[in-house]
């Protein structure tokens, strides 16, 4: 419970064709957690199996094939029949049909684009009578075609081009509120045309994807929509291969992926291992409930030909850590993993968290309403998210005892009385700030103790009774210093401060000698640490008002009457809903703070490995 | 409604201890925690300790509160 499982470290050594044997096995066992080899003058790293190559090249095929038909990770029931065989077969064929599908795809999308600007072009010269093999180069003719800006233009046009030349054709149409224009002109007066249109606010357009086209533009636009309707078809009948493609073999692939990425990790082990000519060496960890299953199966396997060698854990190993809680304290294991795992030696804090975190959430939030809507809320959250299984079983956990606080409060969203019946309550929140206070750091004083003491088992194990003594011990003395300097001044029992005094000095040349100068400066964290624990009745006090603030304003909107009633309802539900939340994450976070920071800090020391056995899925 | 000058005083003062001592805690928070993300950016494993170091100040806004309710107590 406070402690990691037991290790045992092992060394498993043998001949060189017995070594994929041991590798398949271990990988079945999944109990190692193999300790890499660095490379030294004794022993080269281990070089990967022959299939590495071709098992990483069909891998990256599979993933890619996932990805390209948008496959999702989910669970399945597909079974390989023939292994990499049947993997490698079906992914060369799956691939070729999945290329050919996505590139007709391409084309037809690319010519659905071509027309899209085509279908563009033709719109703007739909409406002037002109045949569209007509726009091309001529050699004696110029033409512009473009926008004007005035609806007048088009007559001062027709007349400042008669000044020049009677040779000339215009045509124009209205768009969108803008004049189009086509002007076909004899080609000596070009420049001319240029300058006067210029003039006149003219902006070109140039038709780019009509090239090729003959007769009038509106049998042209038709024929290109039923072109598009064509296409449109076309592509949606391979999109949706595409998707049955997807279907029919999403279990294939996601197995196929499961199945190679196992192998390779085999493939890739001896990456690992110590390594000679001849011979491999594996160095790890095993739980020690599971040394002697171990043994003797790779025993077996080998035939007694590899050497196996186990001791138990030394002091200065770094051993990997597998926490070891049962029931409703594992969820809590979140927090450790989310902060740093505990070293070997380490008491896992785990089992204090499951005790005090609940607390400490239902403290700060507690309030029956709230409680019971959080509960459901994180309920079918966790049905929602498997994965976070384990913080919503956290969250379930401080829900409840949510709940539990709000009876003490007597809180039901706020309201201490409903209607004229006033809930019975041991303290009330918005009336006893002082008690609370009190409780408060009384909260403090025992959490800061305990961790203070479970600091002093921690070195007391690690290092002996001298340093935990002069290392933890030394706070106590401090602490029972500061408590007779506070009697004896406050004249609440009748003792001479110097005794206070006494403790005191006592307790700064013990922290000096503890932890040098750094203990020193230290001193004063000791009382704001526990003067941090007023957050509990500071976070409450907050949701608190913020609570009846809302049910104020909706009460007076309830007495007006009418319509306001359901204003006053709209208050109620966006107010204690926005409370919600607020109080979740302030309880949440504060009271993780409160175990990370003023809790953590007196004993907690971590930074150990996790335990990740060989063959193990994340 | 007449309010004593004395009591508005009061309500000032205590206002100020939250206000204050808030505003304290975020120019000293703000720096812990852009340093604090950019550690987790680049290492996951650094969240634990980034939130300790980034809610270290916070605890000064709970004193500035005590500060305000025994104001607040003064006025009874």
């Amino acid at each position: 419970m406070l402690k990691p499982y037991e290790m045992n470290s092992i060394l498993i050594t043998g001949p060189k064709n017995l070594q994929e044997k041991i590798i398949k096995e271990l990988h079945k066992l999944k109990i190692l957690h193999i300790v890499e080899h660095l490379k030294s003058e004794l022993a080269d790293i281990g070089q990967p199996l022959e299939t590495t190559n071709k098992l990483s090249e069909i891998i990256v095929k599979v993933r890619s094939l996932i990805t390209a038909l948008g496959i999702k990770q989910e669970k399945n029931k597909f079974e390989l029949k023939r292994g990499l065989l049947e993997i490698n077969h079906t992914t060369k064929k799956l691939n070729e049909e999945v290329n050919k599908n996505f590139e007709e795809l391409r084309k037809v999308e690319e010519q659905l684009s071509k027309n899209q600007n085509t279908n563009q072009e033709l719109r703007i010269l739909k409406n002037i009578g002109v045949p569209l093999e007509n726009f091309t180069s001529y050699k004696s003719l110029a033409y512009f075609t473009g926008y004007l800006e005035g609806k007048n233009d088009i007559t001062n046009l027709e007349k400042e081009l008669s000044e020049i030349t009677k040779n000339f054709m215009l045509f124009d149409s209205t768009l969108k509120k803008q004049t189009f224009m086509a002007l076909f002109i004899d080609i000596k007066n070009k420049e001319n045309t240029s300058n006067i249109l210029q003039k006149i606010g003219f902006t070109p357009i140039n038709f780019t994807n009509i090239g090729g086209l003959k007769g009038n533009a509106v049998a042209n636009l038709e024929k290109i929509e039923r072109q598009n309707t064509m296409l449109m078809d076309k592509s949606n009948k391979i999109k949706k291969q595409i998707e049955k493609l997807a279907q029919e073999y999403k279990g294939f692939l996601l197995t196929a992926d499961d199945f190679l990425s196992q192998e390779l990790e085999k493939a890739e082990a001896p990456l690992k291992f110590a390594a000679t000519k001849d011979a491999f060496l594996i160095k790890g960890w095993v739980p020690t409930e599971n040394l002697n299953n171990a043994i003797s199966k790779l025993n077996k396997i080998s035939k007694d030909k590899v050497f196996i060698h186990h001791e138990d854990a030394k002091k200065e190993d770094n051993v990997p850590v597998k926490l070891d809680n049962k029931g409703y304290a594992k969820p809590f294991e979140f927090f450790i993993n989310l902060y740093s795992l505990p070293k070997y030696k380490e008491i896992d804090p785990t089992f204090f968290m499951f005790l005090t975190y609940p607390i400490f959430f239902g403290f700060m939030l507690g309030d029956f309403g709230y409680g019971i809507v959080s509960f459901a809320l994180f309920y079918f959250l966790k049905k929602k998210i498997p994965k976070g299984a384990a913080l919503f079983n956290v969250l379930l956990l401080s829900s409840a005892a949510s709940i539990f606080f709000g009876f003490i409060y007597g809180e039901f969203f706020g309201l201490e009385e409903i209607g004229h019946f006033a809930i019975p309550h041991l303290i009330s929140r918005s009336h006893g700030v002082t008690e609370l206070m009190f409780i408060s750091i009384a909260i403090g004083i025992i959490h800061v103790n305990w961790g203070l003491i479970v600091g002093f088992v921690n070195i007391l194990k690690e290092h002996g009774l001298n340093h935990a003594l002069f290392e933890k011990g030394s706070w106590f003395v401090l602490e029972i210093g500061i408590l007779f300097l506070l009697l004896s001044y406050l004249n609440i029992i009748e003792i001479i401060p110097l005794i206070g005094w006494l403790f005191f000095i006592v307790s700064l040349i013990m922290l000096y000698k503890g932890e040098g100068i750094k203990g020193i400066i230290e001193i004063p964290s000791i009382l704001t640490n526990t003067l941090s624990y007023l957050r509990l009745m500071a976070i409450g006090l907050s949701s608190v008002s913020i609570a009846v603030v809302v049910n104020d304003m909706a009460a007076g909107f309830f007495h007006k009457g009418g319509f306001m009633i359901l204003s006053g309802i709209l208050i109620l539900l966006v107010g204690h809903a926005l409370n919600i939340v607020l109080g979740l994450f302030g309880s949440f976070l504060h009271s993780l703070r409160l175990h990370y920071v003023e809790f953590f800090s007196k004993f907690f020391e971590g930074g150990a490995e996790k335990y990740s056995p060989f063959g193990a899925k994340e | 409604m007449a309010v004593e000058l004395s009591v508005g005083l009061i309500a000032i003062g205590s206002g100020l201890a939250v206000g204050l001592s808030a505003l304290a805690a975020g120019i000293a928070e703000k720096e812990i925690g852009a340093a604090a993300i950019g550690a987790i950016a680049e290492k996951d494993e650094m969240f634990g300790k980034g939130l300790i170091f980034t809610v270290i100040p916070e605890t000064l806004v709970i004193f500035g509160l005590v500060v305000a309710i025994l104001i607040l107590g003064l006025a009874g």
